[in-house]
């Protein structure tokens, strides 16, 4: 492979964000194994994936690639200087709700704030996770009000019939190159 | 002892892994044996970098290079996680700090890995119980919400049970709830008690047909040790257990005679004794009881006290069956739906227009529990994003809209109603695999009329099941 042919690839730090059993952990296993597996298992500390996209786009002939270092947090809810720590150097966050559950959508329990403080300019995607479990179709509106406030991208997605999570990760690696 | 196993047995007493790296993060040496945390073949092939053996410390160059540039203090990140060779979920922490160099050899990087799998697995198996339990009560706060809306519909018939429960919570008055088998009188009972109790105050129920008489008095009101032969310990009873909330007395049509004039006392004077004791107790019960029997019937027949009835006749409510609520019936089954596609996790997103014509079309004997059952049995069955008609296993009732009725064909030679009757007590209890309460249910009857057709009709359970 010629160097003016050979991939670009980027690795980025993710974080996923959201109160226990959102459907983070479901999310990334989705889009890293393929699998899915309702029994809530609750995670300790900090969980690490890796995946690659690539062929996200090209620059200058070349294509590019992003490797993806996500990390699934745990406990979020009690912010220590671990989670600062935690949070350092991630370029972009995944925060996660359950629409089942409308009080998943409280983004203090979640800290956002302090990602972004600790990471400003980091890219921030709202999703609103177990549409399969929605009857009359997901209501949006308080996902569209939250991503509105931060000016950013929203998702429906489900961690257990898949639905949406490869769009979802796919825009949020384009975002984190772009 | 050699030095090399010295440090050997260190490492493995702690299980620790490390890996050193230069200034241009490449891999110098490596001991991952006592640890398991990376593959040694990993390890091995040429030059290895740093963001290939800790993909983990991707995001943190800035603070590494200003680890080696000495000038901050180690990096620690605990309990990461990864699935190890044998995909076991592996709990270690990470700590990357600078080992200094001399004036002639740079500081290179030391990275430690501790395994923490086994303390971290005893934290892991505490917060899932308290998370589960947390996951629980959120589902049972949303059933809740769930059961603010569960009086669904628009007909007039239901505006008026709203607007009941609305002015009854207002007093802790008696309430007397009647209506046919499985019309919500419970549902209504609860939503008097939350309307009133929005804290967590208890809601205690009891069904006085299914506990037999002897068991009954102690149940409701307690008994001190001694009190009767297995009585070993004192035991609170049900009025105790909902002092300050709501006590719900379902079938009270049940409740013998001798119990009758207990609960009478209590409704008087709020005042009662344990079986067994000589002390008296008061508590601060609204008590909501609910019958399908015709109570005036009752009275009539010495099975119910008068006075008692005029006790719990404060206030009355006659609940409708569904079939008089018109297309609420549409409504409730989707609020169904609604409630056990979350419970099932399964997406059912409601009816087909032909399923929505079937449930129209049916007398519902049964009522609302009725309802609920076909739902969660098509629920169970379905593989369609709508139930069809197909799924909703309806029974043959017999008893059709009032247009249909009106089609009943009678056979020439004539028919016995008598046997008529038999069939379907036979039939009911085949259905349910020989339940009478079900069974009873089914019939819309209660289990003392339906065990006396059964008697009457000679009808013996263990030769039909």
């Amino acid at each position: 492979m010629s160097a003016a042919s050979e991939a670009i690839i980027y690795s980025k730090k993710i974080c996923m964000l959201g109160t226990f059993g959102v459907g983070k952990t479901s999310l990334v296993r989705r889009f890293v194994h393929r699998l899915f597996d309702d029994t809530y298992l609750s995670t300790i500390g900090v969980q690490i994936y890796k995946k690659e996209i690539a062929d996200l786009n090209s620059a200058k002939g070349r294509p590019l690639g992003v490797n993806l270092v996500i990390w699934d947090l745990a406990n979020i809810e009690s912010l220590t200087p671990a989670t600062r720590t935690h949070f350092n150097g991630a370029s972009a966050a995944i925060v996660v709700f359950d629409l089942t559950r409308p009080e998943t959508f409280d983004l203090k329990q979640i800290h956002l704030r302090t990602f972004l403080e600790v990471n400003p300019g980091a890219q921030v995607i709202f999703v609103g996770n177990k549409t399969d479990l929605m009857a009359e179709g997901p209501d949006e509106k308080a996902l569209v009000a939250i991503a509105g406030e931060y000016d950013a991208h929203h998702f429906l997605t489900s961690a257990k019939d898949g639905s949406n999570v490869d769009e979802m990760f796919q825009a949020l690696a384009a975002n984190v190159i772009s | 002892m050699t030095e090399a196993t010295t440090i050997d047995q260190i490492l493995k007493a702690q299980r620790l892994g490390f890996a050193v790296f230069d200034r241009e993060h490449t891999l110098l040496d490596s001991n991952f044996k006592y640890s398991d945390f990376r593959q040694a073949s990993d390890l091995a092939r040429g030059k290895v970098g740093l963001w290939q053996v800790f993909p983990e410390l991707i995001g943190y160059e800035q603070t590494i290079a200003e680890l080696l540039a000495g000038a901050r203090k180690p990096l620690v990140l605990e309990k990461l996680n990864q699935l190890d060779r044998t995909d076991r979920l592996q709990y270690y922490n990470l700590r990357v700090l600078a080992l200094a160099g001399g004036t002639r050899s740079p500081a290179r990087l030391l990275c430690l890995a501790e395994d923490v799998t086994e303390q971290t697995a005893l934290e892991q198996e505490a917060r899932q119980q308290r998370y589960e339990v947390q996951l629980l009560q959120s589902q049972l706060l949303n059933q809740s919400q769930f059961l603010s809306g569960a009086l669904l519909g628009q007909s007039a018939k239901i505006q008026a049970v709203r607007e009941f429960v609305g002015k009854v919570a207002q007093y802790n008055t008696s309430v007397l709830l009647q209506g046919e088998s499985g019309t919500g009188k419970s549902l209504v009972a609860r939503l008097i008690h939350r309307a009133r109790h929005e804290g967590a105050r208890p809601f205690v129920e009891i069904n006085c047909a299914a506990i037999p008489e002897t068991l009954l008095e102690s149940e409701l009101f307690g008994h001190e040790k001694g009190a009767f032969t297995n009585a070993l310990a004192s035991k609170k009873g049900l009025l105790e257990e909902a002092d300050n909330g709501t006590l719900f007395l379902d079938e009270i049509g049940e409740l013998p005679l001798s119990l009758q004039a207990k609960l009478l006392t209590f409704l008087e004077t709020r005042r009662f004794r344990r079986v067994g004791s000589t002390r008296e107790q008061s508590v601060d019960v609204r008590v909501v009881v609910a019958t399908n029997k015709d109570l005036k019937k009752a009275i009539a027949a010495g099975e119910f006290r008068e006075d008692l009835y005029y006790r719990i006749n404060v206030v009355a409510l006659t609940l409708p069956p569904i079939r008089e609520l018109d297309d609420d019936i549409i409504q409730l089954a989707e609020h169904f739906i609604s409630i056990l596609q979350i419970d099932m996790k399964k997406a059912v997103h409601g009816l087909t227009a032909e399923a929505k014509r079937k449930l129209l079309s049916h007398s519902w004997p049964g009522n609302v529990r009725e309802l609920r059952n076909i739902i969660e049995r098509a629920m169970i069955f379905t593989t369609e994003p709508r139930i069809t008609a197909a799924e909703l296993w309806l029974p043959d009732t017999g008893v059709q809209d009032d247009q249909a009725s009106d089609a009943l064909h009678i056979p020439a030679g004539g028919l016995s109603l008598e046997e008529l009757e038999k069939k379907y007590l036979i039939a009911s209890l085949r259905q349910t695999g020989g339940n009478q309460s079900r069974s009873a249910e089914l019939l819309a009857m209660s289990l003392d009329t339906f065990r006396y057709r059964l008697k009457k009709h000679g009808i013996s359970i263990q030769a039909i099941h």
